[in-house]
């Protein structure tokens, strides 16, 4: 008996939700379309701001390696005083053929590209002093010992050069690049041959590109690694290796571990190794490469640090103001849309409703829309984010899972906030008042 | 002037005996227009508040000798004179010599420390900055050959350029790491320096300015121009890669603010367009006692003007709030107050309000009274 009556209540309630579903449906769908709006604008930020950091990252690859790997007690003799050969310099290298390694690291995936050099000093034609040749990969494709290959060489790094003539390729053994202020003095155009002359063997090259790299190198010859190699007898061998990694900012513990892994404890060491700093990178590359010293280049890595927090932070700020903006302009709308239904309310308590009741009524209603509604903002959000990544980054922006429950738990609250007040305050007026229409 | 005053009288009723309406209507409208005004000016900010963070990358300019030969105090401030005073974030002169510690050399470099640290701001130094005379800062890569800590001190020897050998008793203040070839130098004030080296010009000058490559061009081709003897080169390293990414932060600026206004307004005309929507039965009475469409028209334009005109001033004012809020956590300066938004972003709310008001309005008037009235 008792059972039936519940029933009966019940398919009562859901009748009248129906009816408000179905009879208002200009009112429901313009509430619909309205947390839509909201959710997909949530929803967009949300993704774009979570995947912000590893975007504008990649961007700052343009600045060129972030690591330099030279051989252990290799002196810096030569970068100031051109000073290779002889007394007081140390003969290391690094093998080319461990290069590949570099892709089996903890955080191998973050390693987006690295290049070796091989420095050599040879006579050119028409020139007094020795110029500095380097040997390089430009567009190598390196087989890795995971079984898959990586393009990667120069050509990737040094986005800033401007080139005149063409870049090389690794194939291109009798051919060289000069930098700009090389070939100014030694009066070289793109097509001209050039003659080194190194430990007593001559070599021809035709000059393929002139480079403006707007820094020392601008005084340099490049050539592919194995001209280099050959010039200088050290098959296999290369004096240095620029790597450009994604980093994460550096923070308190990364910089004690900089100074000295050593001094972190056992929890402190596993989380300072399995998070991209660029001294725990630095520290894995040592790891796989013989005799070798990786240093962060701190001009690189550390303005990349700065530059990714503020982009981050001021992403964040955007973020939580479109969010307050789709937040207020929801829960405004859910209030407008409830002030109207007065008369409803009046009626339904003039006929004997409860407040409970109706209050639920209410809510169920809206709240059915708003899923609706948000459901469908869900998917034209991220329509919207990938319009951004596509047209700023020219790449997807990685959608998080974690967006869903938060523009879900987000359009709840906004719609309860925008509900409740104004249920409260109809439910305090009597229903004659508001039948009588003031 | 009778029917003047009465067209105000009921705007002015409308807005004050609706209340709760006319509020969510203004909320809304005031909530479209912050977030308008904030965004763009946030958006016109970006590209001098990133330039500056970008400074982070250190010198994008430098002025050496154009004849070989030391360049001089006069020639390099003639040169700086060219530089716009509010862009320079840094001006570091260097001089180098080559000295002996222990018999072995080194490269010594002389320079303005306070000038250099702003010009250089990734240098990373253990110990501290040098401010007494006679403190230096030396390369990690010095630091480990020679042995030598912060505090420790050290004898410098060597030869002046006029052929005059000198030693010096110098004591180290701190150990500088970048990862690049500064690790081999030892930095020293430039009265230091002198005291060794006599006084002298200086071998580069490291300026870090914040501009875009364009201005940096035409900066050099003024230096070219007014200070002879001054070859000017941007360090193109730095000035193009920061035009690249500062690019790409723009754009991603221009979009999320392009996308987040284009749901913004249409989330305020839909809830002004609900708030008008429920006047219907109003707008049939004044029907049925004889108002002219063209009446009824003019008098939710009247209202959507007022509330258009009182969102846009309150969104202007808690926009730049929110920008300047950016501005001071996020780049720790304030933003510029731009001017012309204000009216823009209030010309744009009463645009929208009107727009959002005309369309329930021109459908409740084009029905008959007599539908609208019933209800239905």
């Amino acid at each position: 008996m008792r059972n039936g009556v519940l029933n009966k209540v019940i398919a009562m309630f859901w009748r009248l939700v129906r009816g408000a579903l179905f009879r208002q449906k200009r009112k429901m769908l313009m509430i619909a379309f309205t947390v839509a709006l909201g959710a997909s604008l949530a929803t967009a930020m949300l993704n774009v701001m979570l995947d912000v950091g590893d975007k504008v990252n990649r961007e700052l690859k343009t600045y060129g390696a972030n690591i330099n790997v030279i051989p252990k007690e290799a002196s810096l003799l030569d970068d100031l005083y051109g000073v290779s050969e002889g007394r007081g310099v140390s003969d290391r290298h690094l093998r080319e053929s461990e290069l590949g390694r570099l892709k089996t690291i903890f955080w191998a995936f973050n390693i987006v590209d690295f290049t070796p050099y091989l420095n050599a000093e040879a006579r050119m034609s028409g020139l007094d002093e020795a110029v500095r040749v380097v040997g390089t990969w430009f567009a190598h494709r390196e087989d890795l010992p995971t079984g898959e290959s990586l393009d990667t060489g120069m050509r990737n790094m040094k986005s800033w050069w401007s080139i005149e003539g063409d870049w090389l390729s690794d194939g291109d053994t009798d051919a060289a690049m000069v930098g700009g202020l090389l070939a100014d003095r030694a009066g070289l155009a793109a097509g001209d041959a050039v003659v080194l002359e190194s430990a007593g063997a001559r070599r021809e090259l035709t000059v393929k590109g002139i480079f403006e790299a707007g820094s020392a190198e601008d005084e340099r010859i490049y050539v592919p690694l194995s001209v280099a190699q050959e010039m200088t007898g050290r098959p296999g061998l290369v004096s240095s290796v620029e790597v450009s990694a994604l980093t994460t900012p550096d923070n308190e513990l990364s910089r004690r571990a900089a100074q000295n892994p050593k001094s972190l404890s056992v929890k402190e060491w596993e989380t300072w190794y399995c998070t991209a700093y660029v001294s725990a990178i630095c520290y894995q590359i040592e790891e796989v490469l013989t005799d070798a010293v990786a240093k962060p280049i701190r001009q690189v890595a550390e303005s990349e640090g700065t530059i990714l927090e503020k982009t981050k932070l001021l992403m964040l700020l955007i973020t939580i103001l479109s969010l307050a903006g789709a937040a207020l302009g929801i829960s405004n709308l859910v209030t407008a849309g409830v002030m109207e239904r007065s008369r409803e309310i009046g009626l339904l308590k003039a006929i004997g409703a409860g407040n409970a009741p109706v209050s639920w009524l209410i809510l169920t209603e809206i709240l059915i829309t708003g899923a609706v509604g948000g459901a469908a903002g869900y998917f034209a959000g991220l329509g919207f984010a990938q319009i951004i990544g596509r047209t700023v980054f020219d790449a997807a922006i990685n959608i998080k899972p974690m967006v869903i429950p938060l523009v879900a738990i987000l359009v709840f609250l906004v719609i309860l906030a925008g509900c409740i007040p104004s249920i409260r305050l109809l439910l305090s007026l009597r229903p004659a008042e508001v039948l009588h229409g003031r | 002037m009778t029917k003047k005053s009465m067209y105000f009288k009921m705007i002015a009723s409308a807005l004050i005996r609706r209340r709760s309406g006319m509020l969510v209507a203004l909320l809304a409208v005031a909530i479209g227009a912050t977030v308008l005004s904030g965004l763009v000016t946030v958006y016109f900010d970006i590209p001098s508040q990133m330039r500056q963070e970008f400074r982070a990358y250190g010198a994008n300019f430098i002025l050496v000798s154009a004849n070989g030969e030391a360049l001089g105090a006069a020639e390099a401030e003639a040169a700086v004179a060219c530089m716009p005073a509010s862009e320079i974030i840094g001006i570091a002169p260097y001089r180098y010599e080559t000295v002996k510690i222990n018999e072995q050399p080194f490269m010594a470099a002389g320079t303005d420390l306070a000038e250099a640290k702003k010009t250089s701001p990734y240098w990373f130094v253990s110990g501290e900055w040098p401010e007494a005379d006679g403190s230096v800062l030396i390369g990690q890569e010095v630091a480990d050959v020679i042995r030598l800590l912060p505090g420790s001190a050290f004898t410098m020897t060597g030869t002046d350029p006029q052929g005059e050998a000198f030693s010096r008793d110098f004591r180290v203040s701190g150990i500088v790491q970048t990862g690049g070839t500064e690790e081999a130098f030892i930095f020293m004030s430039l009265a230091d320096f002198a005291s060794v080296m006599g006084d002298g010009g200086f071998d580069v000058v490291e300026c870090s300015i914040s501009a875009p490559q364009a201005e940096l061009e035409a900066i050099a081709a003024r230096v070219t121009e007014r200070a002879a003897g001054v070859a000017p080169r941007l360090v193109t390293r730095v000035t193009r890669s920061e035009g690249a990414v500062l690019t790409k932060l723009q754009a991603l600026v221009f979009l999320v603010t392009a996308v987040v206004l284009l749901l913004t307004m249409i989330c305020v005309a839909t809830t002004m367009m609900a708030v008008v929507a429920e006047r219907r039965g109003e707008i049939g009475l004044k029907k049925a006692l004889g108002a002219p469409d063209g009446s009824i028209i003019a008098e939710f334009l009247g209202e959507g003007l007022f509330l258009g005109c009182m969102g846009g001033i309150l969104g202007v004012l808690f926009g730049f709030g929110f920008a300047q809020i950016i501005g001071v956590n996020v780049f720790g300066r304030a933003v510029h107050f731009q001017a012309a938004l204000a009216p823009a972003t209030v010309v744009a709310s009463i645009l929208v309000t009107g727009l959002a008001c005309l369309i329930p309005v021109r459908s409740a008037t084009e029905v008959d009274p007599a539908v609208v009235l019933r209800g239905e």
